[in-house]
């Protein structure tokens, strides 16, 4: 059978979590077509400034060259193959390789050959010895993509819709967001897929998943809510979007009505450079945000949660993560956390908010620790043979309605916080690559029949 | 750089000369308790052996560039949390009527500290010790081979009248890249 069939339903095959055949594809199909994230732009703020990451699971560094231009370089010496740079990160104008002592400039360019003269000739030509690179890269609201597929649309094209989507968590402040510090590096033994997939927009899962957050005080409750406004409602409310080419998010809503957008858990200094930077359809994303997450097709995602009661009560909080994944093997993912800040906030607020991040969706947060176990076990209930030949069903959601069209938000938007459309939409790009057809998806109404 | 991470002896800060031996027995003791309530779950036991402004910090850990720069970020932390947040977010999660529904914790990884190279110093308060030492710990997920993490840690102990309590805990982890069933977890 095929991997995902749509009719007479949309069924999917178990093996592809824990199939190595079907990695070594995805690592040719997908991470070799797709772009990818690296980095983001204030890591690498200043000339000579790298960090080593990965693309797929080819190890890179990505750099600012003496000239300010962004370079994604592969971690490997033209010469005998040795990997170049060792460190996480650092500053230099010049890799130097530790075999032979080949040079090459920040820009990749192979500068110094040692002992040239004796060994390769003095008409040896370098400039043939450049670091391999891939061919296009990017930088969208500050992060940094790469593609290695000559064919590729260009990023902009690639994001469609949803780049109007992550300038609302990250193009609201007047001097941007920047990395805190340093990424954390988790290694998880579940498929790459399974995160990207709940991130995609996974609303159905958090009441039982995360059942313990709720009682613990970490979702606004009743009385939170009467502080922050006029309640509306009992319930969050959740809409989600199709973007195209496997890019989906969901945004989950207080329940409150305010006379003018409110941004609960921003200091409210920032409350007008968000409404000045945003449109209004946009600042309709943001306001009364409970929680909103989406994945970039294959690898990225982001969120932005407010969180209550972090560190104490009515002490909340929010915070803009983002989380890459390295496709290791079939059951093995290296997972690189992110947390942002904007830049300029007060100390006192950055602090509630890093550890409303850390408590909750941080390496070593709460749901975290409740999402790997499910994400872990779903690559550990298909090593056998005969669980990987069923299929798993995924058609929740299939009679969500439409969101209301003068809404004005780009995409396929759909009303409904419990949906599984974006995991559906995720798979079946991931399906078409797979099939060898890398051609742009336009947005997959999944929801209505398909 | 987070003024907590600034320890003596490290990184350009000056540091004393070790404490006499009753120091170093008596605060092997306390913690080799500390570890035995922890490794328990003994929660409320080991919640008295720690101070009410109590701070437990990890730091990102990161390969740098160079052998002199400290093998983490001084302003970027993976773990930052205080008594209440540990008795609120950790401890109730073991709760009877919580833990059902406490995915993560049910069943729970059984973790085991292994704390070596107990290093006592006098601090500008005379009642507050500089407590350092090794610690291996092993993590256990259900059938799974048990995982590792290793760390320095950096204590402040102080003595009170109903004996020591844990005023602050930095652990400097080994491994930037973390195999551990549960990176939520008391180093």
């Amino acid at each position: 059978m095929s991997l995902i069939e749509t009719a007479p339903r949309f069924a999917v095959s178990r093996r592809i979590y824990n199939d190595e055949n079907i990695h070594h594809a995805e690592l040719e199909r997908i991470f070799r077509r797709s772009w990818l994230f690296v980095a983001h732009e204030s890591e690498i703020a200043e000339p000579g400034d790298y960090v080593t990451r990965r693309l797929g699971i080819d190890r890179v560094i990505v750099t600012r060259d003496e000239e300010g231009g962004i370079r994604v370089l592969l971690n490997s010496c033209r010469h005998r193959g040795t990997r170049l740079c060792r460190a996480d990160r650092g500053n230099t104008s010049h890799f130097r390789c530790s075999y032979h002592g080949w040079t090459y400039a920040n820009s990749g360019e192979l500068r110094g050959v040692t002992f040239q003269p004796e060994v390769y000739g003095r008409d040896f030509d370098k400039s043939r010895f450049s670091l391999f690179s891939p061919p296009h890269v990017d930088i969208f609201q500050g992060l940094v993509f790469a593609c290695w597929d000559p064919e590729a649309p260009s990023l902009l094209e690639y994001l469609g819709p949803m780049a109007w989507y992550l300038t609302t968590v990250l193009g609201k402040f007047d001097d941007g967001v920047e990395l805190i510090g340093v990424p954390a590096r988790t290694l998880i033994h579940a498929n790459w897929k399974s995160e990207s997939e709940n991130l995609s927009g996974d609303g159905y899962h958090t009441p039982v998943t995360h059942a313990t957050a709720f009682e613990l005080g970490l979702f606004a409750t009743k009385s939170d809510l009467e502080l922050l406004g006029e309640v509306s409602g009992p319930r969050f409310t959740g809409r989600t979007a199709d973007c195209g080419n496997g890019h989906t998010m969901r945004i989950q809503r207080l329940p409150l009505n305010t006379p003018r957008p409110a941004f609960h858990g921003y200091p409210e200094e920032l409350w007008e450079q968000i409404e000045r930077n945003l449109t209004p359809a946009q600042v309709e994303v943001q306001s009364c945000l409970s929680v909103g997450h989406g994945t970039v097709f294959p690898n990225f995602s982001f969120l932005e949660n407010f969180k209550t009661s972090v560190d104490g009560p009515g002490r909340h909080a929010r915070y803009i993560r983002i989380t890459l994944r390295y496709p290791l093997s079939a059951t093995l993912t290296e997972v690189v956390w992110f947390g942002l800040r904007p830049r300029g906030a007060s100390e006192e607020w950055q602090r509630l908010s890093r550890l409303g991040y850390l408590r909750t969706n941080g390496p070593a947060g709460m749901f975290e620790v409740d999402d790997l176990e499910n994400f872990v076990s779903i690559s550990q209930a298909h090593e056998g043979n005969v669980s990987r030949d069923f299929d798993f069903t995924l058609e929740g959601g299939l009679h969500g309605q439409a969101a209301p069209a003068a809404l004005g938000w780009p995409g396929d938007v759909v009303d409904g916080d419990r949906t599984e459309r974006t995991i559906r939409a995720f798979l079946l790009r991931w399906h078409d690559l797979m099939e060898g057809n890398p051609s742009q998806s336009q947005s997959v109404t999944v929801s209505h029949g398909r | 750089m987070i003024p907590a991470l600034q320890v003596p002896g490290r990184w350009g800060v000056p540091e004393r000369d070790f404490a006499d031996a009753m120091a170093h027995a008596e605060a092997s003791a306390f913690l080799a308790r500390e570890s035995e309530y922890m490794d328990s779950r003994r929660f409320s036991e080991w919640a008295e052996l720690v101070d009410e402004s109590f701070r437990y910090l990890v730091p990102v850990p990161v390969t740098p560039d160079n052998p002199l720069s400290p093998p983490f970020d001084p302003e970027c932390l993976l773990l930052d949390e205080s008594k209440a947040s540990m008795i609120q977010l950790w401890f109730r999660r073991y709760e009877k009527g919580m833990y059902e529904i406490a995915w993560g914790e049910n069943p729970p990884v059984r973790l085991r500290h292994f704390v070596t190279n107990v290093r006592v110093r006098g601090t500008d308060d005379e009642n507050v010790y500089d407590v350092r030492s090794n610690v291996l710990l092993i993590g256990v997920r259900q059938g799974d081979a048990p995982a590792f993490l290793s760390a320095e840690r950096f204590d402040l102990v102080r003595r009170t009248d109903t004996g020591l309590r844990l005023l602050r805990r930095i652990a400097i982890l080994d491994e930037t890249l973390l195999a551990f069933p549960q990176v939520r977890a008391m180093l």
